[in-house]
């Protein structure tokens, strides 16, 4: 076990050399892609992720279906009062170390676009695009750890690209303990931010809040890990969400600095001004 | 040439330096606190406890500094919490407080008492009055369903468009059995917003002589609103414009919602003009052409031009600029000037790549 | 034959405009282009180091692609009469007469919600197509050979990022060579026909398709290109409104001919450019046979007030003739001579096909 609590105890240093409450090198773009309507490329070590965001967009009739059914389906459609919040992750073959063929019917992958799916959909204002359909493409390009949570930083980056309104970033990380549940260390330490080998070998949870808020949008604990251990992973964790959102809100600024001083976007009115009148 | 492969853009540098330098501070503020001592990890984690329940209350709040001049504001960031101001789109207000909070990164607009962001970027929002290009995905009973790239379809309906025969006909049970004759699947025509549903869905309608269905040119859709180019709201949204090289007269239509047509400018056959009299007949003339799927005959020189004022548009989109009459003419300008100067001669048209960049680089240096 | 997955939705005043311009000489295309032109692209190679190799191409309308070549060694089966179930598999070998077999999955993900079961099979058709060039020449799996025991098996995998804004076969096709010439695999250590270990020394390990020392590949996988016909004009890298009006479209995948045994002419004839090898030829079903049909103005009963009495029989006599100015979707198969032309033009020498294959040869490879 290359994360040994004896070895960990000694330096306080993790396997790749952070300490307890680091993240790992996290970079993000935005606007990556000209034809969607929001994209995103996002890095947290070396998981990386894509997003490619279309919509919100009603969809016309099915082609290839029937055409006498016009009203069928303009009825179904109105039904819905919220936009749909549809995520399809697509895991490249090559993103992990033993290369994987990529199931599409994968239990896993279901239940990550799922989770996705109703953590953006609490978020995003979808009630202003009634009968639409928000489509969130993920496509997985390299593997190390914390994926769920890369996959929804990089959905909510490439949602506030394409300009859809939201309550707040819904931001993740990461959070795990430095001993395994066996070892039933009571004295053991939270860690922040786990790559793949300490989510293989150590308890972690994924938490995902509401920007700065503590309120938490997603908690996945897919791993066995006592009671009394998870109260400080979970405080670990939403702290580390706080640190991510400073990192994608600057993501976002300097995209649109950079926008302003093109000149591709007008300038505001101040609330100076504002106060003016 | 057959092809041109350029790097990718660098556009990485610009923020990895920052995030390195704010994961170092982080890190070191932290460390130097707990000083490597193990034992205070559990003190560390309740004063994190501490701090981000204070959070809640604070940091939120710690963004309420008054925005600077013209800044960027992102979502879940609060303009302001004084009860004067009403929200607009963009924007709203967190339950039982009076904060206006922002939901898209953009800046920051306002009327009056309203307040409003402009989204960086975001699809067409419909707005009463607004020329559109659209195109027919779906053909009703009554109605059809246009596709303007807005986050939902616009809707046509049968009384909403001009009759053939005269603008003053009834609506017969004839029309509705053929109306695909009228507008079918895949065509293109140029409308106005007449109203907006609650839900945000418009209404369109073609009852004016410069509405209707498009033939004799080229569709260019420009997606995509507000930052990284596009079309703007402006004074003329369609023009006639001379072309040079023999082009003859070519009509553009930039529609507000970013589709665009251009094509070959068709004058009323004048001797219909003589033979009609009244208004009421010259409408009923021109309204024969009104459905018409039959282009005209083009020339060569007609095409070439058009396809150049198509490559205008592409290129001021992909260097984000904006599109409208004045960047569309100085810029058509522009590329016949470097047309002459090129190794092809007047007739090279591409503007594609770096002949974009270059056109670009020449707009805004004026 | 197999239909493309996307249809442009055009209306038939537009497909006229397009197949009238199209069928000039020269052809006007709508962006610009000459008829041979590539849409200008943005490449880069070893963009994700945990793969043997990678390549990411970005066209300017924003369609973008990335492939992974992830390489893994496999014990070559033997006894079972030295066939795999996949065609790249080669009798015969150096001196040893044991099978020595390559495997090649060309795996394509379709990044498109919208369009998951239509582009399945569209998917599984253009791997099946980018696949078959690779295999075609019986160069490749050799390069794959480690010794008569083991073999390099070769997985490719191809994901389209964007929503599919034109027919991707040129945009994969073009990824995938990149990906491939970037491609290195660890420098074998052992000998002879022992296991396989191999040089942990990244910056030891020879391309796949091996270099000069000036960094410029000596041999270089196929290129797939999309060639299609209007008129008695012939044009290359057709975007998705041109495909909609074409006669005839072509999936034309070149590949190198290596000419070993002929030193010399090779020598001469590289100043003029390479020997091209036709690989495979498919036809692509071009949508513009399932395009609605234009209503000449004689026939279109809201063209005035009178033509609303025109009889049924008169609107069919008149479909089968040509107006000017009128959409109409071309009929029947494609001429032999056509196709022969089609093929003609992508092969000859300092033609298309070559240039393509230089201007990918300038990519700053990185791996």
């Amino acid at each position: 076990m290359p994360l040994d609590t004896s070895a960990y105890g000694l330096a306080l240093l993790r396997v790749d050399g952070r300490r307890w409450n680091e993240l790992r090198r996290m970079h993000a773009q935005i606007r990556t892609q000209a034809a969607a309507d929001g994209s995103s490329y996002l890095e947290m070590g070396h998981t990386k992720v894509m997003c490619v965001v279309t919509g919100p967009s009603e969809p016309g009739p099915r082609r290839g279906g029937l055409g006498g059914t016009a009203s069928g389906g303009g009825a179904s459609s109105a039904q819905s009062k919220d936009a749909e919040v549809a995520v399809s992750i697509v895991v490249a073959g090559f993103s992990s170390v033993d290369r994987k063929r990529p199931g599409r019917g994968d239990k896993r992958i279901l239940e990550l676009q799922s989770t996705i799916s109703s953590a953006l959909a609490a978020s995003l204002h979808t009630h202003l695009f009634p009968h639409s359909t928000i489509s969130i493409s993920l496509h997985v390009l390299s593997q190390d750890g914390s994926l769920l949570a890369a996959l929804i930083n990089a959905a909510t980056l490439a949602c506030v690209d394409a300009g859809i309104p939201m309550t707040d970033y819904v931001v993740a990380c990461t959070a795990g303990s430095t001993s395994t549940y066996a070892a039933n260390d009571e004295a053991a330490d939270p860690l922040l931010d786990l790559n793949h080998q300490e989510e293989q070998e150590l308890p972690g949870l994924t938490v995902a809040t509401l920007g700065q808020t503590d309120r938490v949008a997603v908690l996945v604990c897919e791993s066995r890990v006592q009671v009394s251990r998870l109260e400080g992973m979970l405080a670990v964790g939403v702290d580390g969400c706080k640190q991510v959102r400073e990192i994608l809100d600057r993501v976002v600024r300097d995209k649109g600095h950079r926008m302003l001083l093109e000149g591709t976007v007008e300038r505001g009115a101040g609330l100076d001004d504002m106060e003016v009148d | 040439m057959p092809i041109t492969i350029t790097a990718p853009k660098p556009v990485r540098q610009l923020y990895e330096d920052q995030d390195d330098v704010m994961s170092d501070s982080d890190s070191d503020s932290q460390s130097s606190k707990d000083g490597g001592n193990n034992n205070k990890y559990k003190n560390m984690i309740n004063m994190i406890k501490a701090e981000s329940g204070a959070a809640a209350t604070t940091t939120t709040r710690s963004s309420t500094k008054p925005t600077s001049h013209g800044e960027i504001v992102t979502p879940g960031e609060v303009i302001t919490d004084d009860p004067q101001w009403m929200r607009g789109h963009g924007t709203f207000v967190a339950p039982a407080t009076s904060a206006i909070i922002s939901s898209v990164a953009g800046t920051i607009s306002r009327t009056n008492k309203l307040l409003s962001v402009r989204p960086l970027r975001a699809r067409y929002t419909p707005e009463v009055g607004d020329l559109i290009v659209g195109r027919i995905v779906e053909v009703q009973a009554k109605r059809w369903r246009v596709d303007v790239g807005a986050t939902q379809l616009a809707s046509l309906p049968l009384s909403a468009i001009n009759l053939p025969g005269g603008i003053l006909r009834k609506r017969t049970e004839t029309d509705e059995l053929q109306i695909r004759t009228f507008f079918a699947e895949g065509d293109l025509l140029v409308a106005e917003v007449q109203q907006l549903f609650a839900d945000g869905g418009a209404v369109l309608h073609t009852r004016s002589l410069k509405y209707g269905k498009l033939r004799n040119g080229v569709f260019v859709a420009v997606s995509g609103m507000g930052g990284g180019g596009g079309v703007v709201r402006s004074r003329r949204q369609v023009w006639t414009m001379e072309a040079a090289n023999g082009g003859g007269q070519i009509d553009v239509a930039l529609g507000v919602n970013g589709f665009v047509w251009i094509s070959k400018h068709v004058e009323t056959p004048p001797d219909l003009l003589e033979k009609t009299a009244g208004i009421t007949n010259i409408e009923e003339s021109v309204s024969a052409t009104m459905y018409s799927s039959q282009n005209d005959r083009i020339e060569a020189e007609t095409m070439r031009e058009i396809a150049r004022i198509r490559g205008v548009v592409t290129a001021l989109v992909e260097n984000g600029l904006r599109v409208d009459e004045d960047m569309v003419m100085r810029g058509y300008h522009e590329a016949v000037e470097m047309a002459i100067l090129s190794s092809a001669g007047p007739d090279d048209i591409y503007l594609g790549g770096e002949r974009g960049q270059q056109l670009a680089a020449a707009l805004t240096a004026i | 034959m197999a239909s493309t997955t996307q249809h442009a939705l055009l209306s038939p005043a537009e497909l006229a405009y397009l197949h009238a311009s199209l069928s000039l000489t020269p052809p006007i295309r709508p962006d610009g282009r000459s008829a041979t032109q590539f849409r200008p692209l943005a490449a880069e190679t070893g963009i994700l180091p945990g793969t043997n190799g990678s390549a990411r191409i970005c066209f300017a309308d924003g369609t973008e692609a990335i492939v992974g070549v992830k390489a893994e060694v496999e014990r070559t089966r033997r006894g079972d009469g030295g066939r795999e179930d996949d065609g790249g598999e080669l009798g015969g070998g150096g001196g040893g007469g044991g099978g020595l077999g390559s495997r090649l999955e060309g795996d394509f993900v379709e990044g498109l919600e919208g369009d998951f079961v239509e582009g399945l099979e569209g998917t599984v058709f253009l791997g099946a197509m980018l696949a078959e060039a690779l295999l075609a020449s019986g160069e490749f799996a050799k390069k794959l050979w480690i010794n008569r025991r083991f073999h390099w098996k070769l997985y490719l995998d191809i994901l389209l990022i964007s929503p599919p804004l034109s027919y991707p076969l040129p945009l994969l096709s073009l990824t995938t060579h990149l990906a491939l010439l970037a491609t290195r695999l660890p420098r074998l250590k052992s000998e002879g026909d022992e296991d396989p270990f191999f040089d942990d020394d990244w910056a030891a390990a020879p391309y796949l398709y091996t270099r000069t020392k000036d960094g410029k590949a000596t041999s270089r996988p196929p290129v797939s290109l999309l060639v299609m016909a209007v008129g008695n004009n012939i044009i290359f890298d057709p975007s998705k409104e041109e495909l909609a009006v074409a006669d005839v479209a072509l999936a034309v995948s070149v590949g190198e001919e290596t000419t070993k045994t002929d030193e010399e002419v090779d020598e001469s004839s590289s100043s003029l450019g390479r020997n091209l090898r036709l690989l495979s030829v498919r036809t692509i079903d071009p949508p513009s046979r399932l395009t609605p049909p234009g209503v000449p103005n004689a026939t279109n009963s809201a063209y005035g007030a009178a033509a609303t009495t025109q009889k049924q029989p008169e609107a069919r006599a008149a479909e089968s003739e040509a107006v000017e100015g009128v959409w109409k979707a071309p009929r029947g198969g494609a001429k032999a001579l056509v196709m022969a032309a089609l093929v003609q033009k992508s092969l000859v020498r300092g033609g298309v096909a070559d240039e393509v294959l230089d201007a990918l040869d300038a990519v700053d490879l990185v791996a």
